[in-house]
């Protein structure tokens, strides 16, 4: 028997061509494919990160658990181990837990990073009876993680584009600069634009740039004539 | 009771160090017999072999400065095969045993970790080793001789030495080469596909004769050709690479050693696709005059000297061995496999006493996929017909439908067999 694309032989018995895998058939074989080799499979390699990882959650819940009691026994309530225990929670569940997976998702764990950097600075605001979370934390917390979700998803799914995509985040960067420093001024009563006006300015008129060289490429082609180095 | 225990030769070295928790550089010489393989007397076989093999017979043991090879207190369980070639060997079993004899039906192969020997150095093993399973099984006496060694012989001390050492030039010759295209996939793990391409080898040398080649390079050759259209079709003008394959050189015939240890140096023929286009006749007298003009005793010397040069550094040789691994795989990194798309290891044609002749139907050559590529090719002669097997641990096998589709487009009939499952 012979690949009709190819042009290789191929055993008989065969259904379809190993290279191409055009289906191959002859009416008048009645021969079984013969395997070259056993089907029993070994048992795949153990992975040394899970103990790694069992290890460093442990050494990371003793830590709490330590901080926690030496708060109950000396001032009889939680006390600053809040913060310590939060903390740690919120470096393991965006730099540690992710890597109990085999496929980590950016889209779910960068969101979910930022989700809890929320919930830590929510502590704080309500352990110091502070009225800055809503107005402010939460509004840029928000934003910044919307950005970086933003740029992860654009980057990794996408590699074509890449100056517009690289001038059009320069550019939402830029105004977010300006909501943030708005959401300041709501909160905190400073002045508006004291130094938002500056990073808006840079980034936009850069972004701008970037994404005409996306657009025109006979502007592209002079720029990278006259720039190269 | 101490061990008997061996330095690492000047190539192994690098192969502990490198190896990475699903990487480990391990290749398989395997021959198939006229009846299925008896395990009982494959055992006795493997045992009959083991003073005649010290080097074989050894696990990998770490040291304060260096890994060295210790002698193993049996020999190798032989167990039959998996559903693929070259399981990778963990850390575990490289403890225990560097060498691994497994059976198939009528197949019996032996897998090395690339630290023992070389595709040459394996080859007489498993000479000698089939030969004297043929011996147990058929109670005819095979003579010495074609590379099978006498299995009650004393090993001679040139078989254990190191020659890289022994051969290494006074002056240093350090070229430095450019990065090489890298074939990318998708990765498939706990799995290496294999493509075996028959080929009738009077037809591949009538075919490398009409352009003016030796059958190595005639092979590199249209692999190059088929990496150039694999790169024209996938890759932009802007970031095409150069394509080089890279071609171990049995290095015993340069220098008339007889060791069983490593002693290959490979090279880097190809061409840079950014200059134009290349025809076969053209890769043909490239990569042939590459070849021809860098393995000659002279210039391997001089290559030699540049591996082992380091190794005779003091400081060098006092560092722990975990900066030494820390050091290597640097290098490696930027000197190693950067510099190849793929290695194309051809052990020619392979001889046999004439008692073996009838017995064996076939011999074959199998090296494992490296770090960065996923592909590689070794091929072997034998009886007529050479057998080209392609690894690899991705999905796809376009390269592998270049090659061979142009072979036949060149007038050479390829026979396919896989080992894939679908």
């Amino acid at each position: 028997m012979y690949c009709v694309k190819c042009g290789v032989r191929l055993n008989e018995g065969v259904t379809a061509c190993p290279l191409c895998r055009t289906p191959v058939w002859n009416p008048e074989t009645k021969v079984e494919p013969t395997a070259n080799y056993s089907a029993r499979y070994p048992r795949p390699p153990k992975s040394k990160r899970y103990p790694i990882l069992a290890f460093i959650t442990i050494l990371l819940a003793a830590l709490c658990l330590s901080v926690l009691i030496f708060c109950l026994t000396q001032y009889g309530r939680v006390a600053w181990s809040g913060y310590v225990m939060l903390g740690v929670a919120l470096v393991y569940f965006s730099m540690i837990f992710p890597f109990w997976f085999e496929k980590r998702h950016p889209l779910i764990f960068v969101p979910l990073a930022f989700l809890l950097t929320c919930g830590y600075l929510l502590y704080i605001c309500l352990y110091n009876h502070g009225n800055w979370f809503l107005p402010f934390a939460f509004p840029v917390v928000m934003i910044l993680g919307a950005i970086t979700t933003a740029s992860v998803a654009l980057f990794r799914y996408g590699k074509r584009r890449r100056l517009r995509k690289t001038g059009a985040l320069l550019v939402v960067i830029g105004c977010s600069s300006m909501l943030i420093e708005m959401f300041e001024c709501i909160t905190f009563g400073t002045e508006m634009f004291t130094w938002s006006l500056y990073p808006t300015c840079v980034l936009s008129l850069v972004g701008l740039f970037l994404i005409l060289s996306g657009v025109i490429p006979p502007w592209r082609e002079y720029l990278e004539r006259k720039l190269f180095f | 009771m101490s061990r008997k225990w061996m330095r690492l030769d000047n190539a192994a070295l690098i192969f502990p160090a490198i190896r990475k928790r699903r990487w480990v550089n391990v290749f398989r010489l395997s021959a198939t017999l006229d009846a299925p393989i008896d395990p009982a007397i494959l055992q006795a076989a493997v045992d009959d072999l083991k003073p005649r093999f010290p080097s074989m017979y050894v696990r990998l043991k770490t040291g304060l400065f260096w890994y060295y090879l210790e002698e193993i207190p049996g020999t190798p369980q032989v167990r039959e095969d998996y559903a693929y070639p070259l399981v990778l060997m963990q850390e575990k079993e490289l403890h225990t045993c560097c060498l691994r004899v497994v059976y198939f039906r009528n197949r019996l192969a032996v897998e090395f970790f690339h630290s023992l020997t070389d595709g040459n150095g394996g080859l007489v093993y498993l000479k000698t080793l089939t030969a004297r399973y043929l011996e147990r099984k058929t109670g005819a006496r095979i003579p010495a001789g074609e590379g099978v060694l006498d299995w009650q012989d004393k090993p001679a001390p040139e078989e254990l030495e190191d020659s890289f050492q022994k051969h290494a030039n006074k002056y240093v010759l350090n070229d430095k080469e450019p990065a090489a295209l890298h074939v990318r996939g998708t990765y498939e793990p706990n799995f290496l596909h294999l493509l075996t391409g028959r080929i009738p080898a009077d037809a591949l040398l009538e075919a490398s004769h009409r352009y003016g080649a030796t059958v190595t390079v005639f092979l590199a050759a249209v692999l190059a050709e088929s990496l150039l259209q694999y790169q024209q079709t996938r890759i932009g003008r802007d970031r095409r690479r150069p394509v080089k394959i890279t071609v171990p050189v049995n290095l015993r015939k340069l220098y008339g050693s007889r060791t069983l240890r490593n002693f290959i140096l490979t090279l880097n023929p190809g061409v840079d696709p950014r200059m134009g286009t290349y025809t076969l006749p053209e890769l043909c007298k490239v990569i042939g005059a590459q070849i021809s003009a860098e393995a000659t005793p002279q210039r391997m010397s001089g290559r030699i000297a540049a591996n082992v040069s380091p190794q005779q550094v003091l400081p060098i040789r006092l560092a722990p061995l975990p900066v030494k691994n820390l050091v290597m795989r640097l290098v490696y990194s930027v000197r190693g496999e950067r510099c190849g798309c793929l290695t194309l290891s051809n052990l020619g044609v392979i001889r046999l006493p004439a008692e073996m002749g009838e017995p064996v139907k076939r011999m074959e050559f199998i090296i494992g996929p490296q770090i960065t590529y996923p592909h590689n090719c070794g091929v072997a002669t034998w009886n007529g017909t050479t057998y080209v097997n392609f690894i690899r641990n991705i999905r796809e096998c376009e390269l592998e439908r270049l090659f061979f589709a142009r072979l036949v487009e060149l007038g050479v009939p390829v026979h396919i067999e896989s080992n894939d499952p679908r």
